[in-house]
Parts: C-alpha cells; structure tokens; sequence
C-alpha cells in the first residue's frame, strides 16, 4: 500500500461524501425544527432528475442544481402541509414521500424521454481547476482546486450552520422550536412559521444533494441513483449528534468506508470481496458502540406541535 | 378546508403508488408487419388458421436495471422490440424491479394474460421457477439461464436462452490482450452470477494467451462487483482505482455501473490528452458512445428471443436450451474503433476467426 493509495482514497472520500453532506444537513435542518423527515431519499431523487433534465435542456448545470433545489422544495411542501398544518404522522408521509417521488421522477423520464433504450448524457459543472485552466497535477491541487463549485459550497454550508445554530440569536430561536416550542412561542416565536421555513431549507438542500449527482458527479441518471444516500444522511445525524461539524464527520467517516471498500476490492488482496463490501456497515456498527446510542436529538423530533393543545 | 386538502394529499399519494406500479409501458408493433408475419404463421399451422389470425400474441420483460442504461438493459429490451417486430407481437416492460418484487411483477403480467415472460438474468430463476409452477400454460423465456434450469420447471414451460459467456469473455479479452500497453487489464461486475464469473474467466484467459502471443505478459485484476446495475456512482469509483492500478483496457458485465467507469476513462483520457485507456462494451454496438469505447461484444438476444417467440406460436415451447454462440451467429464483435491500429485489427479478426472454427487456444 502506497502513498498514492492513501491520496487516492482521501480523495474518493471527498467524492462520495458530497452528496451526503447535502442532504444530511437538509435532515439537520428539519430536525433542529422538530420534523423528522425520513423522505430524503424521495426528495433526493426527485432534485437528481429535474436537475438533470434542466441541465440537459438548459446545458447549465448550475441552473439544474437550482432547478433540482425547487423541485425538492415543492415536493417537501406535501410533507410540510401534511405534518405542520394536519399534524399527521411524520415517519408515515415521511415513507410516502420515499413512494411518490421515486415513482413521481420514473413517470416523469419515461414521459419525456420515451420508452427508448439511449444513453442521455450531460455535460458536468466544471471544476474550479478547470475554470483558472490549472492542471491539477498534485494531491493539494486535486483536493483543493479540482472540485466544482457545488463541494465548496457543501463545505461553507458546514460552517455557516455551525454558526448559525450556536451563534445567533435567530439559530437558537430555531432550535428552541425543535426542543420546546409550546416555550418558544411563549416567547414570541412563530413555531408554525420556523417548521416551514425549515421544510422549505430541507427540500432545497436534499433537492441539491440529488442534482449534485447528475449536475457533478455521473453524466447520466439511471433510476435509483440515489442508491440509498437518503437514508444514511438519516444515520449520519444521528451519528453527528445533530450537530454540523458532527454530521460532516460523519458523512466523510461513510464517504471513506465506502471509498475504502472499492479501494480494497481492487487492490486484489486475495479476499472474498463481500469482505470488504462489509467495512461500511460493520464501521456504523462499532462507531455506535462506541459512541453511545443515548439519544441527544431535538426533543419534539416527531411529535406533532398543536398551538392549543395544553 | 383542512379535510379537502387532507383527501387530496391522499390523492396524491395514492396517485403516487399507482405510478410505482405501473413502469409498464404496452407499445403494439406496426400493423403492416403484425399482418405480414401473421400470414406467414397461418401457412405453416393451417389447422389453427382462425386462431392464429385472431391471436395477439403478448411478451413482457422484467429486468432490475433500467431499459436506458447503455448497457444490458437497453440490449435486452431492444432484443424484445426488435423480435416483436419480426413475429407481431405486443410487448410490455417493467425495469428497475427490485428482487422482493421480480415474483410479484412476473405473476401480475401472467395474471393479465402475457404469452411469454421474458426474464434476462440468471438472477431471476427462482422467481420464474415459481411462477412457471404455478402458470403452466404461459411461457417462460430466461436470458443467461442455467442450463439446467429448464429440466427443473414441472411444466416444462421454461426455456433458458444461453449465450456462451465464456465465448463473451473471450470476444472481449482477445481484443484486450491485444490493445494493453501496461500489460493490465479489468473487469467490473455487477453481481457474483454464474454468466458473469464465466465472462470474466473467458476475457481473463483470452487476454492472456493473446497477450502471449504477442510477447507480452497481460494481467486481469480481480474481479469486483457493485451489487447494483444502476450505482453509475460506483462504476466511476471503481474505473479510476483500477486506473490506479495501472489497468488500460475495461470490459464489464454491470449495466449502468460499465457507464459511470466509462465517464471515468474518458477523463483519465482528456487529463493525459490522448485516448489511452480503453473500454469494451456489451452487449450491443454502443460504438461512439463514449470516446473510449474500442470495440463492443455483440450478443444478438434478439434472435434467441424471436425462437422463443416462434416456439410459443407453433406450440413447441419449453424445456430446452437455445444456445447463443459464435458458430451460430448469436455472438460476434461489433464495429472496431480507429483507435485500434489495422495491424490489430487484423489480428484481432483472424483470432475470431480461430474462435468461430473452434480452434481458438487450442
């Protein structure tokens, strides 16, 4: 094992990571308000497709992620409505979403493109590297200049809601209606109004996440692309104890099991490769273990807020 | 107002499993060839000629990965297309099924009245077996099927379509022996099938023993698997650590995992300026999709298919094994690249000659 395979492997991390930091922090943001929102795979799916069609009709990719943003959103809204407004059940419309918008995004494709057999390809968002017309031709090169605008991005967002949860006044007002909000509003918080703000920040972040996909990452949207992401994002808060800086840990720590795992099997170690298929899901194991499953989440997570409910 | 909205999100939702349910899409084949083939079929069964005029015969594909993926999907639904065209049949399709649904999807179209069930995998078996059981007057035709899956099914209505995968990986590995420079080479698979260890034991030992001849030592990495067709994710994951490895010609049996490693070669390509990583697809002429592409392994699933289809209407189905090979036609390589020298690509036919006369590493 080389220097090279380290560097390599570091940077597949980064790769696979993205995507997941997007949506984690959509899930952040819905359960810091209170909402557990398990439909980020739905509202990842549907952000992946219309941002691939846009960016194949517009040949922008920025304007796909955008569209992908929107899209999220607007489906989300069913959620928002049914949850904040009817106080159903959240992990049911939650599950629902995961229904509709997968098969919302399949009727879609096959409307627009036909039952055709072609490949539809897309051109990618260009990397930072590629657009100062730098090659990147080291590990610090590709790591810090050869990602497109949508990694940076992922990464400020870390920040700026490390910040904003722990910073500001508006941040913890927020987080006050996910832990208490019949106390926030007897502070004069409007709870209803911060749950749809933050239905409306899950959908466009989980939206992003899916548009990441096709706008960045694969030139083509197959079906299922979203491969499961809207479900680790839900393991990666847990992981991260709600905290950015901790999901963003976390999303690198499954990013990295993953890479590790593609990185073994090739390097033809003479294993089973289910040996090595199995590194992600027995790393989520023993980091539990060893973190404690004593639940640290926002306490209303899930519970429906009734303004005259005693 | 609450309850108004309340029973359109039901709506919606309900709309919404509707929709996952219904991938399907029936296409009816144009009626001038529906006639045509008709005619031909009465003359051949002139005691059913009312029957045969008056039938409408119906296929349906199941299949895990998408029909739009590049690769095996969209070769499989295009073999079904084009064999419905030539005897007039209906078809219908549901792709990226998953594997708790491949019994449900199979029987939903058996309950609907299909003739023929057509299942491109060996991973698909069991759900077939099963179904097959219960439905014996329906057909079952199954792509890559063992070939002793047939003699298990009670009804004797299951046909396994068998192309020799080993005789695959060779198409491929001969032309891989030949074009690697760094003397590696790789191979992605989708799922540990039994078709897709003989494809890669086929291009591993082609490439070899053509790498020999030509007086070099030609390496295949192990074999890794996504377990998915559709993570294109994976695919591209996969490409740029074989890369690493020093592999310089692909070949892969994942569907749309072989797109992503594509997209992976062609920028290993752009970064270094010159196209010298190579990729062989399969199993349809996909030449010119992407840059890398050299060459593509053909199978013509079509015409297993269409036997399938003519062995329902002459009422001959069932408990064979068509197989798929070289010397039949069912297998061949595709339309060759610039990219490969003419001085390889003579070799390269002359080897395929050797391996249509069987005396390929012999």
């Amino acid at each position: 094992m080389d220097m090279s395979f380290v560097t390599n492997l570091i940077l597949a991390s980064v790769r696979m990571a993205t995507p997941l930091i997007f949506v984690s922090l959509a899930e952040l943001y819905s359960q810091r308000a209170g909402l557990t929102n398990i439909g980020l795979e739905g509202l990842a799916t549907i952000g992946s497709l219309v941002g691939f069609m846009v960016s194949l009709l517009t040949g922008s990719p920025v304007l796909g992620v955008l569209a992908g943003m929107l899209a999220g959103i607007l489906v989300n809204m069913i959620f928002a409505y049914a949850t904040i407004s009817l106080c159903a059940e959240q992990i049911v419309y939650g599950m629902a979403i995961n229904i509709f918008a997968p098969a919302l995004a399949a009727f879609i494709y096959r409307v627009y493109f036909g039952s055709g057999s072609d490949l539809v390809q897309v051109k990618l968002m260009s990397t930072l590297a590629a657009t100062l017309g730098i090659t990147p031709n080291n590990f610090f090169t590709k790591l810090l200049l050869d990602q497109t605008a949508m990694v940076y991005l992922a990464y400020a967002l870390v920040v700026f809601t490390a910040i904003y949860f722990n910073r500001t006044k508006s941040g913890l007002n927020y987080k006050a209606v996910g832990e208490y909000p019949k106390a926030a509003a007897t502070l004069g918080i409007d709870v209803i109004k911060t749950k749809y703000i933050a239905s409306i920040i899950c959908g466009a972040l989980a939206g992003m996440g899916g548009a990441y996909l096709t706008t960045c990452y694969t030139t083509t949207y197959v079906d299922g692309n979203v491969a499961g992401r809207g479900f680790i994002a839900l393991a990666a808060v847990i992981f991260g104890r709600w905290s950015a800086g901790g999901v963003l840990l976390a999303c690198l720590f499954f990013g990295f099991c993953d890479a590790l795992q593609i990185r073994l099997q090739v390097a033809s170690f003479g294993l089973p490769y289910q040996f090595f298929q199995m590194i992600p899901y027995v790393a989520t194991v023993l980091v539990l273990a060893l973190i404690g499953m004593k639940k640290a989440g926002p306490k209303s997570c899930g519970k429906p807020y009734r303004k005259e409910e005693r | 107002m609450k309850k108004v909205f309340a029973l359109m999100l039901a709506l919606v939702m309900l709309l919404s499993v509707v929709a996952c349910g219904s991938k399907t899409t029936e296409t009816t084949t144009p009626k001038t060839e529906t006639k045509t083939e008709t005619k031909t079929e009465t003359k051949t069964e002139t005691k059913t000629e009312t029957k045969t005029e008056a039938k409408v015969y119906k296929v349906a594909m199941i299949c895990d990965s998408s029909i739009s993926d590049g690769g095996w999907g969209a070769a499989c639904y295009n073999a079904m297309i084009d064999a419905a065209k030539i005897n007039g049949w209906e078809t219908a399709y549901s792709d990226m099924i998953d594997q708790s649904a491949y019994y449900d999807t199979i029987v939903s179209y058996c309950d609907l009245g299909y003739d023929l069930i057509y299942a491109p995998g060996n991973q698909y078996s069991d759900a077939v077996l099963q179904a097959a059981e219960e439905y014996p007057e329906i057909a079952f035709a199954l792509l890559n099927g063992a070939a002793t899956t047939p003699e298990k099914a009670k009804n004797k209505n299951v046909t396994s379509l068998l192309p020799n995968a080993k005789q695959i990986g060779w198409i491929a590995g001969a032309l891989a022996g030949l074009m690697t420079e760094s003397g590696t080479i790789a191979f992605i698979g989708g799922m540990e099938l039994d078709t897709t260890k003989a494809k890669y034991a086929g291009y591993a030992e082609a490439a070899a023993y053509v790498g020999e001849k030509a007086g070099k030592t030609v390496k295949t990495l192990d074999i890794v698997y996504s377990n998915s067709f559709s993570a294109s994710d994976k695919g591209i994951e996969f490409a740029k650590a074989f890369i690493d490895q020093g592999a310089d010609v692909f070949f892969g049996d994942a569907s749309a995992v072989d797109s992503g490693a594509r997209q992976a070669i062609d920028e290993a390509n752009k970064a270094a300026g010159a196209v010298k990583i190579f990729d062989i697809a399969q199993p349809s002429d996909i030449l010119g999709q992407n840059e890398c592409i050299i060459c593509s392994q053909v199978t013509d699933n079509s015409s297993l298919v269409s036997l399938s289809m003519q062995a329902v209407m002459n009422g001959t189905f069932g408990g064979e094994v068509i197989y798929g090979t070289l010397q039949n036609g069912a297998l061949s390589a595709g339309r060759i690249s610039d990219l490969v020298p003419a001085e390889i690509q003579t070799q390269y036919k002359a080897y395929l000659d050797e391996m249509v006369a069987d005396t390929f590493m012999k």
